[in-house]
Order: C-alpha cells, then structure tokens, then sequence
C-alpha cells in the first residue's frame, strides 16, 4: 500500500518491561503473556493516517539487556522517534532511564522525537513508580510522557500515534530534513523528491554540488 | 547421523549428544568414570554456590555473614563478600526472570522433576535461588515513602510470580528452576562472560532432551549431565554471546558474512535482493545463528536441526547452510516482498517441513 510518509521508530528501555508486547498490541492487536526473549532486534510495521495522510511506521524493537547495546546502538541512527519504555512495577527500570537516554541521545540525530512510557498500568496494586515520577522526569527532559498497558492496550495506540504526529509537526516546521534519510523519515512514492520538483531528482547526490562540504 | 537425525529410541539422541559435544569419551569403557568425575564436580558446585554460598558461614549471606569493619554492605572493596553478593543476585535476577519464560509453548519446564536436588529442597537452613532474588528485591522495594519521612510497608505478598512458572511447594522442584541452577552456576565459574540472555535457549533444549530419556539411570543425572554438555557447546559458541569480539574471526558479525558469502555462492539473485533492500543479516541471522537457531521452529524441530548440527565435525558450516537453506526455501516470496514484508518472514520464519530444509542443506554443503 501506498503511503505519503515512512517513519522510523526504536524501542529501548530494559529487558522485561514490556516493549515486545506494546509492539505485538500495536502491530496484530494482541497480548503474549510470557514473549520470547528477544535477541537482537525485531520489526514490526503499520499503517496509520495523520492529517489525513498515509503514514507507514516501520518499528524496531530491541534486545533489553547491556549484552546487546553494541547492535542496538546502529539502529539509533536511522530513527525519527523513540519508544523508551519502563515498567512501573520495577523501580530499577526506571532508575536506568538516565543511561539510556544518553545513549539514544549520543548515537541519534538531535531531532529525534522521544516518548517516555510506563508499561504495565494494569498492574496498579504493584506499582512501585509513581505517576508523577514518569512526569516529572519527562519534563526535565523534554520528553513525552505516557502510561500505557499492552495488556489492555490502554494508551498504545495514542503512544505510537502521537509520538507519529510530534514529527509530522517538527516536519511541517522544517526541522526535519525529509531529503535525507538517515533522520528516519521518507517520502512516500508519490511524494518522492523527483515527483516533488527537487533538485534531487535520480539521487546522484555527486552531481548537486552541495555547498555541503 | 546429519542427514537422518538421531533415533530418540532407548535414548540413543540424548547419549549421541553427550558423546558428539565429547562430555562422553569414546571409549566405552571409560564412561562410568568420566561420568562419575564430572557428576561429582556438579554436585560439589551445587554445594559451595547455591546451597551454602561463602563456605561455611552458610546460606543468606545478609543473615549469617558478619558486618565488621572491614567487610559491610557498602564496601567497595572487590573481594568484600557483600559486593559478591550483590553482584551474583542481579545476575541472578535475570536468570531467574528469563527461565520463567522458557518454551511457553510446552508446559514441560513448568512441571515437578522427578530428580530434585536433595540438598537444595530438604536442607533446612538455606534459600532456594529464586527466593533469593525474591527476597533481595523486596528488601529494596518493600519500604515506600508516604508524606514527609513516614514510611510504610508494602504488602509483599503482591509480587505475585510470573503467570504459570510458580515455584513448586516443599520438597518439589519445576524444570525450570533446576535450568535456574545450571545458568547460575555456570555463570558463577564463567565470571568474565557471566550470563548473557540467549543463554537459556541453548540449554533449554538440551535439558529437555536429557531430562525425558527414556532410561531412568540417565534421566536422574539429567541436571549434571546438561550442565556439563552445556559448558562444553558454550565453548564452541561463547565468541556469539560476547559483545568485544562481535568483529573478531570467531564472532557473530564475521559469521554473518560468511553467511551471505555462503548465499551469493548458491543463489546471486537472491543475494543481490537481500543487500539492495538493505536487509542485512543482523537483522534477523544474528538470531538464527546466536541461538543455533532455536527461536525459529518448534522444540521437536530444534533438537532434530542439533543433531544435524553437533553432528557436523565442522562446527559450524552445516548452520550456515541451514541458514542459507532456509532462505533460498522462501526465495520466492523474498523476490517478490517489499522490505516490511521480507524482514517479517525472515524474523518469523514459516513452519515448512524440517526435513526438506535439511535435506536442502546437506545438498548446499556438497556444492
């Protein structure tokens, strides 16, 4: 199917906190309980509609644990927007959001869009991180912040979504480069460069003479 | 034996494994003694790291091991036999948290073993390892701020365990919490490379194997057994699972280009496709080769691919045509997806008939 645009999207935080099983709620609108480990990364893919407009999300998620940091850190760089996911009945994970975060930030572009999330709302008796917490945190660091339960699927949808719609807006004000596709964002086929009258037409990127250099 | 597979029969499969990753010797002769050795071995492992860490001042080290001057919770001193306590219990953690997630599809590791560890379930004065980490987190969380300095408890008894992997009651052990003890310990005399997760894939299936043998005089030593098989494929697989030599001759990432070396030799075409659609074999061949493949099929197809696999003298070019076997499989659909669809059929592989993609490999490996 046809889309105007293409988003990257990563999703970090530690292992166990949920982030295989808000991709799966997102994704197929279903809910494993005990998910198997994941290795490496997995990916997932939909379509959703901004302003009117085809958006197709291309989702990595990734390992958990400090093992796997080294492959996690090349997915940093082509992503438009960042998943960074706690569980709110495990304080340590949210303790490690710091590390994290400076992770992301070091190895992604400045713009990249990034949603905090509290996983596991349905499990209010054994919350161990308070709500306010998330929030406060987000704000010292300019984050968006959400609680969500891919159990319920309360909130995943809005999670994904309006992380989607953040950068169509930093988009619509020009921050983002749309031309080049290490931000994490590419045009669809009929919104290609060359269809759009660029000057990129054909990708020959040595033939523009850049002042770039 | 690589093309056919093991016959499971009078556990031929599970003596084949112990003498193809040579826990066995191949002198007959010489089993009973080797076995006896290495069996000791785990057992007094058993005895110094889970049932009486720290010798002989005995189990919880925060119940029995003094606070002095010289040795207290906060000692940063790299011997102090708190920081090796604190140290064990988040490797621990994670152990304990990842074995409870071990092939849900099967109900096997949730059950009782026939073969509990004596010592561990009828000693009086020690904790059983999940307990520990159990413990150990409560002790941090249970205590929660409320208003200005007033502290108060929180129920413990709402941790509740995860889902169906509970720990059995008194003088009872689940599969799962005996793979536990294996990970734990392997991790304790491996301490340069401690636990990685992925680790829990390769034994599982191995325990799995030992622990349903037909003959009871192997299954009751099935813990020691595997913990033993284990060390020995962790050698040969180890560079997999350690981040500094991803690069180096024996690390994943050289043997995922061989890999796709191995396909552009067999198939061009589909070689070509894969590198212009930027879908590199990180992206789902890491898996597949991290794990000896055994996220990708059913727990009867995995262990009937290792014995395919152990069997190869070469260990291990067979996985890499096996990979590549289980790509060109698929070459159709491959030639035809866009990138998203590509990248899902390669993370989740179809269940085609093991066979075939055997049978296809052993033809690979001949060309």
């Amino acid at each position: 199917m046809s889309y105007a645009y293409l988003f990257k999207y990563i999703i970090i935080g530690d292992t166990g906190v949920g982030k295989s099983c808000l991709l799966l709620q997102f994704t197929d609108k279903r809910f494993q309980p005990v998910h198997d480990l994941t290795i490496g990364v997995e990916f997932g893919a939909r379509m959703i509609t901004i302003d009117g407009k085809q958006v197709k999300l291309q989702i990595w998620d990734t390992a958990g644990q400090e093992a796997f940091r080294s492959i996690t850190r090349s997915y940093y760089r082509g992503a438009a927007g960042a998943l960074l996911v706690y569980d709110i009945t495990r304080r340590d994970t949210f303790n490690h959001l710091t590390t994290w975060l400076e992770d992301a930030r070091q190895h992604s572009n400045s713009n990249m869009v990034i949603m905090l999330i509290g996983n596991k709302s349905d499990l209010e008796s054994r919350r161990d991180v308070k709500r306010e917490e998330g929030e406060a945190f987000a704000r010292e660091h300019g984050l968006i912040f959400m609680e969500t339960s891919a159990k319920t699927a309360a909130n995943v949808e809005e999670a994904f979504i309006n992380t989607a719609k953040e950068i169509y807006e930093k988009i619509q004000e020009g921050v983002f480069d749309i031309n080049n596709e290490a931000n994490g964002i590419k045009l669809g086929p009929q919104h290609s460069p060359a269809a759009a009258g660029g000057m990129a037409a054909g990708g020959l990127g040595g033939s523009q003479g850049g002042g770039c250099c | 034996m690589q093309v056919l597979g093991i016959p499971v029969e009078n556990g031929r499969r599970a003596l084949c494994w112990k003498l193809l990753l040579n826990y066995l010797p191949p002198s007959r002769l010489a089993w009973d003694e080797a076995l006896d050795g290495q069996r000791c071995a785990y057992r007094r492992f058993v005895r110094e790291m889970v049932v009486r860490p720290g010798g002989a001042a005995g189990g919880s080290a925060a119940a029995r091991v003094d606070v002095t001057e010289h040795d207290h919770p906060l000692s940063d001193q790299p011997n102090s036999q708190w920081q090796t306590f604190f140290k064990d219990n988040d490797v621990l953690g994670q152990i304990d948290k990842d074995v409870r997630r071990l092939c849900p599809d099967i109900s096997f590791f949730q059950q009782p073993t026939e073969f509990p560890c004596q010592e561990v379930v009828c000693g009086d004065y020690h904790e059983r390892l999940h307990e520990r980490v159990q413990r150990v987190y409560l002790d941090s969380a249970s205590v929660c701020r409320v208003g200005l300095g007033m502290q108060t408890k929180v129920d413990a008894k709402r941790r509740q365990q995860e889902h169906d992997y509970v720990a059995l009651p008194g003088g009872q052990e689940a599969h799962w919490e005996v793979v536990e003890r294996i990970l734990f310990i392997y991790a304790k005399l491996n301490p340069g490379q401690s636990y990685v997760q992925g680790m829990n894939e390769i034994v599982g299936p191995i325990y799995y194997t030992f622990a349903s043998n037909p003959d009871a005089r192997w299954r009751e030593h099935a813990e020691a057994d595997t913990f033993g098989v284990f060390t020995n494929l962790m050698s040969e697989i180890r560079d997999f699972f350690i981040k500094t030599l991803d690069d180096s001759h024996s690390g994943i990432n050289f043997r995922l280009r061989l890999l796709m070396e191995r396909l552009h030799h067999h198939d061009p075409h589909l070689a070509v496709r894969l590198k212009v659609q930027q879908l590199y074999p990180q992206y789902f061949a890491f898996r597949w080769m991290t794990l000896l493949l055994s996220q990708e099929f059913t727990l009867p197809d995995v262990i009937r691919i290792w014995d395919s696999l152990f069997a190869d003298e070469k260990r291990f070019d067979f996985l890499t045509e096996v990979c590549c076997a289980m790509m060109i499989q698929v070459r159709e659909q491959l030639m035809s997806g866009d990138f998203a669809h590509n990248m899902k059929l390669l993370q989740n592989y179809p269940p085609l008939e093991i066979r075939t993609v055997l049978a296809k490999a052993e033809w690979l490996l001949s060309r």
